[in-house]
């Protein structure tokens, strides 16, 4: 049997007084010790919910999730699961250590001497020990979610649950956080993010999944989900229609290949007396397949 | 003993407040205040009730009445603590600093035990009534409390009773200073009266309860 660090089965749960929809629906996923997986979707899919339904912050109507095998409603799920959350707010006239320091005391039975090993470690897993001695209040973005990053991965925790904590940063500190995430995964910990931010998602998930109105309509490897190849026609001047199949961009129109070859492509595009200038083959972005799989669950 | 540590670790946290925040010097300025309204004819019991009622409420909201620190709450729910432990030592750590001041009040209007310990007793069932408010309310709650004792909370409620119309309001205030955590129950304590001291507890052990209620929430809601 395979040892999952984190199991969601058949999990559902709404809102009082939401709108019908909103919540989850019929939610399962399992995550393997050192895996990666992105949760992603419009607003409102219900990415927060199912971290917080997996941090057992909301208790689901049906189903449950597992942390370890522990069931996340009892208390030592919260040696095993670390969460940040969307908007992380601590103390704020407390220092970057200091609060490292308070959380490490609810952990460490080690007496000082663990609970500053505690510290330095978090401090140095999230880049933070020359921002150690700064307040709470003065830290800008970036800082606070290497904070958050900082304390859900305090205690040496098996599952980190990152809500959009890789989002709202400038593209420096998003790749120092993802690297810092991705070495976290190299150690064995499983990490489930939620994010809006696509472009991060890319550089750090193995795996993701689409939430749409509460239910998981795609899922799988992030390379596999990429590997669809697109054929971007520049052209001379913007087409008065793009031929069967292709859409319309800023420098011309672009198709998936989708099993043609590029020639055949291109010769639509002359067909179709389009002045082409260049073309190129590209693969598949991201934020294309989740547009892709929201319209077409939306049909 | 984990919980202990718990308590002890929310506890702590009363230090930087105190040095970094208007904490410290909002105490300090309440006890120079009550001292010379001592010097003005302010009796030394009412001095000591005071300092540990209103350092109390003081006390909370800096303890957990600022919108970041409560928004934190969530955060901490998510390590090995328990909602029980952290309203304990948040009440810790509104009461103990109060209890301080009333100490220091009472050695600068001359030492008396009954009124210590009155004003002690005082800050541990305001403190409690106090936590529940800033979780509820924020410190828009802390200001209304502190103006509720400050002004009305010395009065006993037969003193109300007497008053004219409207009655309602006057019956509801009427109720609140013989049910809540008002000073002149308190007076009582510089005697050793057991009635006085029970409410006390009464009102402490209801703020610890409720407010590990309200934090349990917490962890819902945001």
């Amino acid at each position: 049997m395979t040892d999952y660090a984190l199991t969601l089965h058949d999990v559902s749960c709404a809102f009082q007084r939401a709108p019908a929809g909103h919540g989850l629906a019929g939610v399962s996923l399992a995550l393997l010790p050192g895996e990666i997986a992105g949760v992603v979707g419009p607003a409102r899919a219900g990415k927060s919910t199912l971290l917080q339904v997996a941090s057992g912050s909301m208790t689901p109507v049906t189903g449950e999730a597992r942390v370890c095998g522990v069931p996340v409603s009892r208390p030592s799920v919260r040696r095993l699961l670390g969460y940040a959350r969307e908007s992380p707010s601590f103390p704020p006239a407390l220092t970057v250590r200091e609060v490292l320091d308070y959380y490490a005391r609810l952990h460490a039975a080690g007496g000082e001497h663990g609970r500053r090993g505690l510290v330095h470690e978090a401090l140095d897993l999230a880049g933070l020990t020359a921002a150690s001695a700064l307040r709470v209040a003065a830290l800008g973005r970036p800082d606070l979610q290497r904070l958050a990053l900082a304390q859900a991965a305090l205690g040496g925790r098996r599952v980190l649950l990152l809500d959009e904590t890789l989002s709202g940063l400038d593209a420096v500190a998003r790749r120092d956080l993802c690297g810092r995430i991705a070495r976290l995964a190299a150690t064995g910990v499983a990490v489930l993010i939620a994010a809006r931010d696509l472009a991060a998602l890319e550089r750090v998930a193995g795996r993701v999944l689409v939430l749409r109105a509460g239910r998981i309509v795609r899922a799988g490897l992030l390379a596999a989900l990429l590997a669809e190849r697109v054929l971007e026609v520049i052209l001379d001047a913007p087409p008065p229609e793009p031929p069967p199949g292709f859409r319309v961009t800023a420098t011309g129109v672009e198709t998936p290949l989708a099993g043609r070859t590029v020639e055949a492509a291109l010769a639509l595009c002359r067909a179709h007396r389009l002045a082409v200038r260049a073309s190129r083959v590209r693969v598949k972005s991201l934020g294309e397949v989740v547009l892709e799989t929201h319209d077409a669950a939306a049909r | 003993m984990r919980f202990l540590r718990c308590v002890h670790a929310e506890w702590l946290l009363v230090r930087p407040r105190l040095a970094r925040t208007r904490f410290g010097a909002l105490l300090i300025l309440l006890g120079a205040t009550l001292v010379w309204l001592h010097s003005r004819g302010l009796d030394p019991l009412a001095v000591a009730l005071h300092a540990g009622a209103l350092g109390a409420v003081v006390g909370a909201a800096f303890a957990a009445g600022n919108d970041a620190d409560r928004t934190a709450l969530a955060t901490a729910l998510t390590h090995p603590t328990t909602p029980l432990a952290i309203a304990s030592g948040r009440w810790l750590a509104a009461v103990i600093p109060a209890a301080a001041l009333t100490i220091a009040c009472t050695i600068a209007t001359g030492w008396h035990t009954g009124a210590a310990a009155a004003g002690a007793v005082a800050a541990g069932a305001v403190g409690g009534c106090a936590l529940i408010a800033v979780l509820v309310a924020g410190n828009g709650a802390a200001v209304a409390l502190f103006l509720f004792m400050a002004v009305a909370g010395a009065m006993a409620p037969e003193r109300l009773v007497g008053l004219a119309d409207p009655g309602v309001a006057r019956l509801a205030a009427a109720s609140a200073l013989e049910l809540g955590p008002a000073l002149w129950h308190y007076r009582d304590v510089a005697t050793g009266d057991a009635g006085a001291i029970l409410h006390a507890v009464a009102w402490a052990g209801l703020g610890v309860i409720t407010a590990s209620g309200l934090v349990a929430r917490r962890r819902r809601l945001s």
